[in-house]
């Protein structure tokens, strides 16, 4: 290849670098791309798409899938994936339902602990499920997509057994019991935007932080770009892997807890298929589902993709049909788009590197 | 799914000691065998218990499956109830066109299927088809909703179930009987909702912001309409009629509340009471002495009568 394009005339080359370099630009961009046009496209189609209030409406949905997804990003980046994060999610609003309405029964007398307390209570339950994830990964050696496949049905049925499939209603909670305050969770605003919408903003800048700037962060790619090499470098790789499996997990909780907060009330089945939504947001971001490349901001770009999607599918009033199609189309092209990127670099990666060395 | 069966059979089992110590009996006792859409869904958690209960006094073992609304595992319980020989099996089915086949092929290894809630499209195979008549649960509750926004009518928005089922497909065309007679009601929006709480939520919540002149939601069931009422609630919004389906006990909550407006509240207590006894006599005389198909008419739910209902029964 470099023959080819050293027999081109010096001009050719560097005009040649010029397009490749935009073209790439496009193709790495392609997410925030795609965004940028469904935000004009809705603008134009639905008038009130572009209020204040419907955006913050729209961050609130967008919020959910998002922190689903930065917890999944680690997971990812190490090569592994996470399904049960859906059902970590309803196992969440499970257990604080159970712990609001029904309270722990201590010898004769039932308490009812604070809401602080039930939620701290109920993040760790869902964190042993991340503790129970990685460590049959990293230590008994089951691939991740049966591992978390398993206690996807596991944390299911845990969630469906605490009420015997009932709904706990009311989770406002009664001030005799001195439980009262959990709908402010996911309802309440804090400077004009939703709480669940700090939520996926700290954790976001929590979770680029950690990837970016920390050795953890760095250990986290080093494993999916090459377990082996990660090992012969002394990094702790079961110790790596079972903290983003927490990681998720954590993130899981979070979104089960607003999702209860926001309807006063839990569901054992809430959450399903949360967790295609999460692996979508991930791979729409560039993140590889073989491990060692993507970042959280493209993550969260994704996130966005797919929010904005299905909310302006909706004021459009297109048939949840039409929905699932779009949908999936877009899932596809973008990992289309990704393959294609890859391979533009692979032919053009030369020529921009002989246009720099001429220049200079 | 099968979450409560524990529950259910421990119900049985007490039936079972009680009734072998009274007949010491050496035949194992006939087995009758429920199935349910699911038991995370309070309709179907009290038209299950309501069997068992019921079943269980009759002297009969139960077993209870749920099929999640997918006709494929439908057939696959109703091939296992085949294989344990069982006496009877009340179904209430996956799907009105769905579940021919399977009824069907109980039928002809003389195993009688009663059906109860919904029903399927053809008649003859079944013994019975006791069916919650959700097209007329639909016209009333649609009624009441059109007198709730009123002689000015105005803008609404429908949340409709789970599209492939045809319990979603009854209800909206039982609506829309109704409310495309008035000429000033507008539907401004329709969306799926798959019966979920938590789906209806964010879905009303952006229906909301795109019809600012809203004036009212119905719900293909009372997950929707709660779900949809807190998407209100937190728009801050105010004189919005909302309408449910199903009767619930939090529906029922919402309404003495004044949050919903009405419901229709399916007898799913009486309808499975009807199944069971008829399936019993079944057994015993060979014939239910009734038509097979009997629509049980639903009751609408108001805050005037809300007092009057239990958990999917009227109890006063």
């Amino acid at each position: 290849m470099t023959t080819t394009t050293a027999a081109l005339p010096h001009n050719t080359t560097s005009r040649f670098a010029v397009s490749a370099r935009a073209l790439l630009f496009m193709l790495r961009a392609r997410a925030l791309l795609v965004l940028l046009a469904l935000l004009v496209l809705f603008s134009i189609l639905a008038p009130s798409f572009l209020t204040a209030n419907n955006l913050s409406i729209l961050a609130k949905h967008v919020a959910i899938s998002a922190i689903l997804a930065i917890g999944m990003t680690f997971v990812i980046l190490t090569g592994g994936i996470d399904l049960s994060v859906g059902s970590v999610a309803g196992l969440a609003g499970m257990v604080i339902g159970y712990l609001l309405t029904e309270g722990v029964k201590i010898g004769e007398t039932i308490h009812y602990p604070s809401v602080f307390i039930a939620i701290v209570i109920t993040i760790i339950v869902c964190m042993l499920v991340g503790v129970l994830n990685g460590s049959l990964i990293a230590k008994a050696g089951v691939a991740p997509f049966i591992a978390t496949l398993g206690t996807l049905y596991v944390a299911r049925g845990t969630a469906l057994l605490i009420s015997g499939g009932k709904t706990f209603p009311n989770l406002a909670g009664m001030p005799s019991r001195g439980n009262t305050g959990f709908p402010a969770f996911g309802q309440s605003f804090l400077l004009g935007l939703p709480l669940p919408v700090w939520m996926m903003l700290v954790l976001f800048a929590i979770a680029t932080l950690v990837a970016v700037r920390t050795p953890l962060g760095r250990q986290v790619y080093a494993i999916g770009g090459n377990q082996r090499a990660a090992v012969l470098l002394g990094i702790k790789v079961a110790r790596v892997k079972i903290f983003t499996y927490i990681a998720s997990a954590f993130c899981a909780a979070l979104v089960g807890l607003v999702i209860a907060s926001q309807l006063e009330a839990a569901h054992p089945a809430t959450g399903e298929s949360f967790e295609l939504n999460a692996i979508a947001a991930v791979v729409l971001g560039g993140t590889s589902l073989m491990g060692g490349r993507g970042s959280i901001a493209g993550t969260l770009i994704g996130a966005c993709v797919i929010g904005v999607l299905s909310d302006g599918l909706v004021m459009l009033g297109t048939s949840e049909f039409w929905q699932m199609v779009i949908k999936g189309t877009v899932i596809v092209l973008a990992v289309a788009i990704d393959q294609l990127q890859a391979r533009v670099q692979a032919r053009f990666l030369p020529i921009l590197l002989q246009a720099r060395t001429e220049a200079e | 799914m099968h979450v409560t069966r524990r529950a259910f059979f421990s119900v049985g089992m007490g039936t079972v000691l009680s009734v072998s110590a009274c007949h010491r009996e050496k035949v194992s006792r006939p087995l009758m065998v429920i199935v349910v859409p699911s038991l995370d869904n309070p309709f179907f958690r009290a038209e299950a218990s309501t069997a068992v209960a019921l079943a269980g006094s009759l002297g009969y073992r139960v077993r209870v499956d749920a099929h999640d609304d997918d006709a494929y595992r439908q057939d696959n319980l109703i091939d296992s109830a085949i294989a344990s020989n069982a006496a009877t099996i009340i179904l209430d089915n996956a799907g009105a066109d769905s579940s021919i086949a399977a009824v069907q092929r109980a039928t002809r290894k003389s195993i009688p299927c009663f059906l109860m809630d919904r029903e399927i499209a053809v008649e003859g195979i079944a013994k019975a088809q006791i069916i919650a008549d959700n097209d007329q649960g639909a016209r009333i509750v649609a009624t009441e909703f059109a007198r709730g926004l009123g002689p000015d009518g105005g803008e609404y928005a429908e949340l409709l179930g789970r599209e492939s089922d045809t319990n979603a497909q009854v209800r909206t065309r039982g609506f829309h009987a109704v409310l495309d007679e008035q000429k000033n009601l507008v539907r401004v929006a329709a969306q799926s909702a798959n019966w979920s709480q938590s789906e209806a939520f964010q879905k009303a919540e952006t229906i909301l912001q795109a019809h600012r002149n809203l004036r009212g939601i119905i719900a293909g069931n009372d997950a929707m309409a709660l779900g949809a009422m807190a998407a209100v609630k937190s728009a801050g919004q105010t004189g919005i009629v909302i309408t449910g389906f199903d009767g619930s006990p939090e529906a029922i909550a919402a309404i003495r509340a004044g949050d919903l407006r009405a419901t229709t509240l399916q007898p799913a207590v009486a309808i499975a009471r009807l199944a069971v006894n008829e399936a019993d006599r079944f057994l015993k005389t060979g014939s239910t002495d009734k038509t097979e198909r009997q629509l049980i008419p639903c009751d609408l739910v108001t805050r005037t009568n809300a007092g009057e209902y239990g958990e999917f029964e009227k109890v006063r």
